[in-house]
């Protein structure tokens, strides 16, 4: 276990976080959004993370308990949100139904902006880390100065 | 002091390994922070060290008679114990570690090790300041 350890923890915290903020911004460019490539409209995406170990299986089989225990992390898959659509009354709209309406994508602006807030801040946790990181391999160097 | 190099080079050393893996456990929770199922870890040495220093609960022996053997320190004993938070904590449905706690840690975890690296730079530069400056 060295330092690179927590570089390659906090890069895979920092690249799974930039996945959520890409499937935010997904999620927010497709409010409107009524036809998809899956046919029907657009449906909100979450994203699932999981926890893995930094080193590949063998490497970690060689390690010591400890250095298995702690963990990367990484986007596992991007799923649908199955919530209900929306249901908007617009009857010239090229994909109304019989009755007149439109079903639009239930996504909610306010909730989008949290998500974005939180995956912010945990990248900046991540980024303190690899920046707490560098600053002590780079006191350790001193040593011998 | 048995050489040229004081005792507390060593121990300096090793404690700084292990605030380094502390930190790498500090990494690994703030990377798995919007996880739902992942539980924090925690790194701990302190109280291991406190008894291998003899400087805990059990008190340092004290020598009675000059011939008595010293008690050495046991610095190889001190190897941190890893452990998980178990405790539930339910933040909007999936926050599982504390950021602030993490942040806490790992700022006092860094500035500790800076201080032990700054402690061994200067037992480095003294000795070579008696080894240069010694014989004049």
């Amino acid at each position: 276990m060295d330092f690179m350890t927590a570089m390659d923890i906090a890069a895979s915290g920092m690249s799974s976080q930039r996945t959520h903020m890409n499937t935010i911004s997904m999620n927010l460019a497709n409010v409107n959004t009524t036809k998809t490539a899956d046919g029907g409209p657009y449906q909100r995406k979450e994203v699932v993370f999981q926890s893995v170990p930094v080193s590949d299986r063998f490497e970690s089989m060689m390690r010591s308990e400890l250095d298995r225990e702690v963990k990367g992390v990484k986007v596992v898959r991007i799923q649908k949100d199955d919530r209900p659509l929306k249901q908007v009354h617009d009857p010239g709209h090229p994909d109304a139904d019989q009755q007149g309406y439109v079903s639009y994508p239930d996504i909610n602006v306010v909730e989008e902006m949290a998500n974005m807030l939180t995956a912010t801040r945990a990248y900046e946790a991540n980024l303190s880390s690899m920046t707490t990181v560098r600053s002590m391999v780079a006191k350790a160097l001193q040593i011998a100065r | 002091m048995k050489g040229l190099f004081a005792d507390h080079i060593d121990l300096s050393a090793q404690v700084m390994q292990l605030r380094q893996k502390r930190q790498n456990v500090v990494a690994g929770n703030l990377a798995n922070i919007g996880n739902p199922n992942y539980k924090a870890r925690r790194f701990e040495f302190e109280e291991q060290l406190q008894q291998a220093l003899q400087t805990g609960q059990g008190g340092r022996l004290t020598k009675t008679d000059p011939e008595h053997l010293p008690t050495g320190l046991d610095q190889a004993r001190v190897k941190g114990d890893l452990s998980q938070e178990t405790e539930f904590r339910v933040i909007q449905g999936e926050d599982a570690v504390d950021l602030d706690k993490e942040m806490a840690v790992q700022a006092e975890n860094s500035l500790l090790y800076n201080v032990l690296a700054k402690v061994l730079q200067k037992s480095f530069s003294g000795l070579s300041e008696t080894i240069t400056k010694g014989g004049r």
